[in-house]
């Protein structure tokens, strides 16, 4: 009885791992998905963008609350504006948009 | 992107070095802590030291004073022991406990309130004693 | 029985194994199948951990003592719920348990990335394996809980100390955080194994990590509970090495969860926040390794130990290949911005780095001295309380002084003046405290004074950011205060939630300093006699004995008064377990709603006179530390409530073309 147990959890285990090449014996791709080059500069921009936003919206806050004062305010506002811009330029789909982020960076 | 030296790094730094700082001046005032010994490293040792061994019976008491003698966990050096507090739950003859104290004319006095024995839920060794 | 719990781990060691091995030729080769199939070996591998986790719980049930671990570990007399908990009352069911924790978070793990992380998960899960595979061995070769003998007619039983509601919910909740802390780790060697230097790993991990650590955290407040009330000494923290073991990777964690946020803002220290999660499991393991493998009672007993020499391996081998993959990725991993001012939220997030590592390196420095010193002098030595306690104020009241300070920053760049417009309402508060406290009389710890200081500047300045957080919310949405306020904490539950842990850590720093006011009195009593500490008055009426299920109960009465108010009686003792042939002391606790303290009374001998030695101590605001565990959580929680809009944004930037 106990042994019949250990075998059944044994071929059920076995199954389970097997069922990616059960399911699909003959794959049309069997590549893992990375992200490649193309891939990875836009992940980067888009961090970049949002990480830029997201600052953008603390400042706006913090300035709101009292924790920047006018000047300190104006100063951070202007880079990080230019930055969140630049970045969504460069995420434009066409060749343009990368090529005039590439000129104002 | 060129480095500029950056004052920012520099408090840093300096922060870093001073926390190294306090704690190596305090190792090196406060010492090394205090020797852990076995009975028999004991000798006619008689500076404050932590005692570890296994209780040997009997355990005379009267009120809190308690007496009995310490043997080496794998040995047979033994010294008689003082102590003077309450004892621990887990303290029974045969158990290994640790005391901090000193030697004083050929009796052990433990400090009150620093007995402890081993905790009970933690470690096996190979061949269970317990 | 016991042989399907063996076949049981034996098919799980071969599942983690197949899972570390395939894992790393699928990405290896780029191979997509069988990636999913060492997933799925993984998540196979929690079915089988938890087969034999069923098995051992069934034969503690059934009393089957022919299993030498639950005849050594329970007794046909222990209540039920001692007798399930004896679980993990010993070193192979521990083992077991952690295996089994660990398994269900790599499932977990492979569930929800397939959704988020689906591109990163075959990179996860070679490390994992590893993990698995090292318990796993450890479990089928070195130590078994499923071993047989003759069953003989009744067990050992469970240490009484063990027997103690919180003894049942402390080691599960430690071991999720232990364990917990695997997942990160996982992440991270995942990103550098697969060169993926952008945030997807760190933004996963923050949330294994705080979930982990909040874990973590209130199992050693409930392990600090259990010390409290069962080893009955009147303290609930005793810098023991097997403490410490829980205390070192919960700092790292908290230093990790402070800089991720640096490279989630501002895209820096990189490097670092690797570094800390190495740290913070290494320090898991070497916790584990420090309880079980007994090298702290000396290092003699460690080489008699069947798993210490395979753990400290394993400490090895995780540390030399995490840092050796760190060291070839280190060139990905340049950040392009630095630090701007000195007077940034990023500058105090970096100061407390500084301190919360000081103090875990300084308590490990503590931990692995004896084995240090026997080493190089060839004689242990070892540190103790005064030590740490230095260490403990030297870094954590500046570590307090932060906490509040650093809400009050902005990020980037402050200028001093707007600084001092926010300073003045927590630093009037702060001085306010302590001038009250002065004149009270709280000067006669001044490390207590400055304690109690900093907490009020940090209440302060917390309350402070939620008043003018709120403020300003309702000034935008408009409406009422409380729909400003939960629309404040809604938007940023990682923020307000960690105030609320903020908060919750001055309660304790607050409970703990209280102790620097203590009270002890020690005294034989005989029948009528009398002891007055503090305010109270105690009274010696005598003793009685009761039989209860697995004891016997032996109780002093004590009669309580407190400026000639009587309180009723309180009933310290002693519980004598014939099974076991233990003792287990049984203290009186009275709490004090006004004063947030205890009352705290030990039966410590009593004598064939009838008289007795008691022992008495009045510890004021410790209940505050109880209460901060339940802040602590609430605020872990906020702080982990998964917030829609963001996930979905995420899942958008990390969505790759389909596959």
């Amino acid at each position: 009885m106990t042994y019949a147990l250990a075998a059944l959890l044994a071929v059920a285990a076995v199954l389970f791992v097997a069922r990616p090449f059960l399911r699909e014996p003959e794959a049309r791709s069997d590549r893992l998905s990375e992200p490649d080059e193309l891939d990875r500069r836009r992940l980067a921009l888009l961090e970049e963008r949002d990480r830029a936003l997201d600052a953008l919206r603390e400042l706006e806050f913090d300035h709101r609350t009292g924790k920047l004062s006018d000047d300190d305010y104006r100063t951070l506002v202007g880079p990080l504006r230019r930055r969140a811009a630049q970045a969504t330029r460069a995420l434009e789909p066409r060749g343009e948009g990368r090529e005039r982020a590439r000129a104002a960076g | 992107m060129a480095r500029r030296s950056n004052p920012a790094r520099l408090v840093l730094a300096l922060s870093v070095a001073a926390v190294l700082a306090v704690f190596l001046v305090y190792v090196s005032l406060a010492g090394g802590g205090t020797p852990a010994v076995q009975p028999s490293e004991l000798g006619g040792r008689t500076e404050a030291v932590v005692l570890s061994g296994r209780v040997v019976g009997p355990v005379n008491s009267s009120g809190n004073l308690h007496r009995f003698r310490l043997r080496d966990v794998k040995g047979t050096a033994t010294v008689p022991v003082r102590y003077e507090a309450g004892l621990p739950d887990q303290f029974k003859v045969g158990r290994d406990i640790r005391v901090d104290g000193q030697l004083r004319s050929g009796v052990f006095v433990g400090k009150p309130g620093t007995m402890v024995t081993k905790c009970p839920s933690k470690y096996v060794p190979k061949k269970s004693n317990t | 029985m016991a042989e399907l719990g063996r076949a049981a781990l034996v098919v799980c060691l071969g599942l983690s194994a197949y899972a570390l091995l395939a894992g790393g030729w699928a990405i290896a080769a780029h191979r997509r199948r069988l990636a999913v199939s060492a997933q799925n070996a993984l998540v196979a591998a929690f079915g089988s951990a938890l087969v034999a986790g069923i098995v051992l719980v069934v034969a503690l049930v059934r009393h089957d003592f022919s299993i030498v671990y639950v005849q050594r570990l329970t007794s046909r007399e222990l209540p039920l719920g001692y007798t399930l908990s004896a679980f993990w009352g010993g070193q192979e069911g521990s083992l077991l348990l952690w295996l089994l924790v660990l398994t269900g978070y790599s499932t977990a793990v492979v569930y929800t990335s397939r959704r988020r992380n689906a591109d990163l998960l075959p990179w996860i899960v070679p490390p994992l394996a590893l993990v698995a595979t090292f318990f796993a061995f450890l479990l089928v070769a070195i130590a078994s809980p499923f071993e047989t003998q003759v069953a003989p007619a009744n067990g050992v039983g469970l240490n009484p100390s063990l027997q103690n509601p919180y003894m049942v919910a402390h080691p599960p909740l430690l071991y999720l955080g232990y364990v917990g802390l695997t997942v990160p780790w996982a992440f991270a060697m995942g990103a550098l194994l697969s060169r993926r230097t952008d945030e997807a790993w760190i933004i996963s991990t923050r949330r294994w990590t705080l979930v982990a650590w909040t874990a973590l955290g209130v199992g050693q407040l409930l392990g600090a509970k259990w010390a409290y009330e069962e080893i009955g000494w009147g303290g609930y923290y005793a810098w023991d090495p097997v403490e410490n073991a829980a205390l070192m990777p919960w700092l790292a964690a908290t230093a990790f969860l402070h800089s991720v946020m640096i490279q989630e803002k501002r895209g820096m220290l990189k490097v670092w926040n690797v570094l800390l999660v190495i740290l913070a499991f290494g320090l898991s393991l070497f916790g584990t390794f420090l309880t079980r493998s007994g090298i702290l009672d000396s290092i003699h007993s460690f080489t008699e130990s069947s798993i210490g020499p395979w753990f400290l391996g394993f400490i090895a081998l995780v540390l030399a290949l995490s840092l050796g993959l760190l060291f070839l990725r280190l060139p990905l991993l340049r950040s392009r911005t630095r630090l701007e001012s000195l007077v940034s939220r990023e500058a105090t997030f970096l100061y407390n780095n500084l301190l919360l590592v000081a103090l875990c390196l300084t308590i490990l420095w503590g931990v692995v001295w004896p084995l240090l010193s026997e080493a190089v002098r060839g004689e242990a030595s070892v540190v103790a309380g005064p030590y740490y306690n230095f260490f403990l104020r030297v870094f954590g009241l500046p570590l307090l002084l932060l906490m509040g300070l650093a809400p009050l920053v902005a990020w980037r760049r402050a200028s001093l003046r707007s600084l001092g417009g926010s300073f003045a309402w927590p630093a009037g508060i702060a001085a306010a405290t302590a001038i009250v406290l002065l004149l009270l009389g709280a000067g006669s710890s001044p490390a207590g004074l400055l304690a109690y200081t900093f907490s009020a500047f940090v209440l302060g300045s917390i309350g402070y950011e939620f008043v003018r957080g709120t403020r300003a919310r309702r000034a935008v949405d408009g409406g009422g205060w409380f729909g400003a306020f939960s629309s404040l904490v809604g938007r940023n539950r990682r923020r307000y939630g960690g105030y609320i842990v903020h908060a919750a850590v001055v309660l304790l720093a607050v409970g703990i300093a209280g102790s620097a006011y203590d009270s002890v009195k020690d005294q034989r009593m005989t029948r009528g006699e009398r002891m007055s500490i503090g305010d109270y008055t105690l009274t010696y009426e005598g003793t009685t004995q009761r039989e209860a299920a697995n004891a016997r109960e032996l109780r002093a009465q004590v009669a309580v008064e407190r400026n000639g108010e009587s309180l009723g009686i309180v009933e310290p003792g002693k519980n004598f377990y014939p099974v076991e042939q233990q003792v287990s002391s049984e203290p009186a606790i009275r709490h004090d709603a006004m004063s947030l303290g205890d009352l705290f009374v030990i039966l410590e001998t009593a004598n064939g006179d009838g008289s007795v030695q008691l022992k008495a101590l009045v510890n004021p605001l410790v209940n505050l530390i109880w209460l901060a565990g339940l802040v602590f959580l609430a605020g872990s929680l906020i702080a982990l409530w998964p917030d829609p809009a963001e996930e979905r944004r995420l899942l958008e930037r990390y969505a790759l073309a389909p596959a």
